[in-house]
């Protein structure tokens, strides 16, 4: 019996080989590796590290990365969550309509959507267009190729990564909740502020921060929307690599770019066990 | 209250229509406008168009180079849907059925690659294929796409696998047949749908894969999204609007049957 169980034990573990064997040749020793150059290129040591922190336009993308990444979550957050609660709110009719597009924006090629951006917010677009006709401007914005043209690029794609976790947490809260509130005599004001968002908040804050890790490793969008000024770490990598054959430099940048995305994720799903409501729903 | 339709008033009602219909314009609007003028006249996308035309398209189906990548895109992604569902599939069967430590560990290790940031999975292989001179083939390509291909896959597989009723595999054993007849006869069949969903969200990720396409290509061999972001990075031609409303729509059929699909396994 117990040689049973043994053999039955190694039959599953030896259907994970393949799995095994083809991500740690092809995702693991090249990642690692990479990981290593930053300490080993071109000498050993912290030198593209000092480097990195120490050479001004290098701190530039740093700090752009994260505050681009920043404002989009922000923005994302803000803008998502009226779609989760109309979606909510309306599980028929109109919250279905929302989710549709939601759904319907988010399975679109990220390049076909990321173009179109490029073509409305270009300085003879459809946007400066309709802007000059209301006559809100007499000239063109310069809407693209520059920090605001990666904001709006980025948090258009981002919504969708907001309004799917916080829609799942919003419909796991008991109305019940907010029907008391209101009972004991609390305003609509007060049952939004101190009741519906606190408890909106795990949803909240697993999609932001979904968003924002998302964000700093976002290439496509930043590279096509932003200018030369707005360079991002996933860019900077790239250019450093493709370039400047810096693979020291670029490295380190990666090192720091997935020790900050590891850390992140872990934080995510820490805060997605703890949290009240994805028990709920079962995750 | 604030759940529920009933309780809010007209007034914060008709706010939440106006600003979440908004925000939907926003999200629809670009597709909209994408498929609006791959048939617009205007070569400097004007809209509204001039005129409409179908000579965009003649332009994009007469010129040889994106017909090239659009065939070595699909290619690729038939391929890698293939293998990554072939290595997804034994491993699905490991994690939900196997009874050895470190299962949870095992499967965020396996969904890493959706997790690490595509500009570094397309550094570090691209670094490994240009030392064993392979960049610009259909290996690298089908490689790499594979890596951010096998998560999808698997989590599919994975989820209509955790539905299935095992007794009833159980119940083919009993009857006679082995463990392995059981399987192939009784378990693939009815987590048939949920596999095909895997292969199909497989192929979308590799159709639409851009970063680690774009290190491994070469002037000879690209993919429509390589052939898309380099024509882009020149000018705005709406050829890129056409070769975009065939990546949309390819995506958007792929992704309806990959859901019906899954809802049929559920």
């Amino acid at each position: 019996m117990s040689a049973r169980i043994y053999s039955q034990k190694w039959k599953d573990t030896s259907l994970l080989l393949p799995i095994l064997l083809f991500l740690g040749i092809f995702f693991l020793i090249p990642l690692i590796s990479l990981l290593v150059q930053s300490v080993t290129e071109p000498t050993l040591g912290l030198v593209n590290f000092t480097e990195l922190l120490a050479t001004s336009t290098y701190v530039q993308v740093l700090a752009n990365t994260f505050l681009v990444a920043t404002l989009v979550t922000l923005f994302a957050v803000l803008l998502g969550f009226p779609l989760a609660w109309c979606i909510t709110l309306f599980p028929s009719g109109w919250g279905r309509f929302l989710l549709n597009v939601v759904l319907l924006s988010m399975w679109t090629s990220l390049l076909a959507r990321t173009y179109s951006w490029l073509v409305l917010l270009q300085s003879s677009g459809v946007l400066n267009k309709m802007l000059m006709a209301i006559g809100i401007i007499d000239q063109p914005l310069e809407l693209v190729h520059n920090l605001t043209g990666v904001i709006i690029g980025m948090t258009y794609i981002m919504i969708p990564f907001v309004v799917l976790p916080l829609q799942a947490s919003m419909s796991a809260i008991d109305p019940m909740v907010l029907q008391a509130a209101s009972v004991c005599g609390a305003s609509a004001r007060t049952v939004f502020f101190r009741v519906f968002l606190p408890l909106c908040k795990p949803g909240i804050f697993s999609g932001a921060l979904m968003v924002f890790v998302m964000s700093l490793g976002y290439y496509v969008t930043p590279a096509l929307l932003g200018g030369v000024s707005n360079m991002m770490l996933p860019e900077f990598i790239v250019q450093q690599v493709q370039n400047f054959l810096n693979w020291g430099i670029a490295s380190a940048a990666a090192s720091i770019l997935i020790a900050v995305t590891l850390v992140m994720f872990y934080i995510y799903l820490k805060v997605q066990t703890e949290s009240p409501t994805s028990s709920h729903t079962g995750g | 209250m604030l759940l529920t339709q009933q309780s809010l008033g007209w007034r914060i009602k008709s706010a939440l229509y106006l600003i979440t219909g908004s925000i939907a314009a926003f999200l629809a609007m670009p597709i909209f406008f994408i498929v609006a003028l791959s048939f617009g006249s205007s070569q400097w996308l004007v809209f509204p168009p001039p005129h409409w035309t179908t000579k965009w398209y003649e332009r994009f189906f007469d010129n040889p180079q994106w017909i090239d990548a659009a065939l070595t895109s699909l290619q690729v992604a038939t391929v890698t849907s293939i293998v990554a569902t072939l290595i997804a599939l034994p491993a699905s069967f490991a994690l939900v059925r196997g009874k050895f430590r470190g299962r949870d560990y095992l499967y965020s290790l396996f969904t890493l690659p959706m997790i690490v940031p595509v500009v570094i999975i397309a550094v570090a292989t691209y670094s490994m294929f240009l030392s064993l001179g392979l960049t610009g083939t259909l290996v690298a390509f089908i490689i790499s796409h594979v890596i951010v291909a096998v998560p999808f896959a698997m989590i599919s597989i994975i989820n209509s696998l955790k539905l299935f009723d095992k007794s009833i595999e159980n119940a083919a054993v009993i009857c006679g047949a082995s463990r392995l007849q059981a399987i192939f006869k009784v378990t693939f069949p009815s987590i048939k749908p949920g596999i095909f969903a895997g292969a199909l969200f497989a192929f979308l990720v590799s159709w639409d894969e851009v970063v680690i396409s774009v290190m491994m290509a070469s002037p000879e061999l690209q993919t429509l999204p390589v052939k898309m972001w380099s024509t882009l990075r020149q000018d705005l031609t709406p050829v890129i609007a056409v070769a975009s409303t065939l990546l949309i729509f390819l995506s958007l059929f792929i992704m309806l049957a990959a859901n019906i699909l899954r809802k049929r396994s559920q």
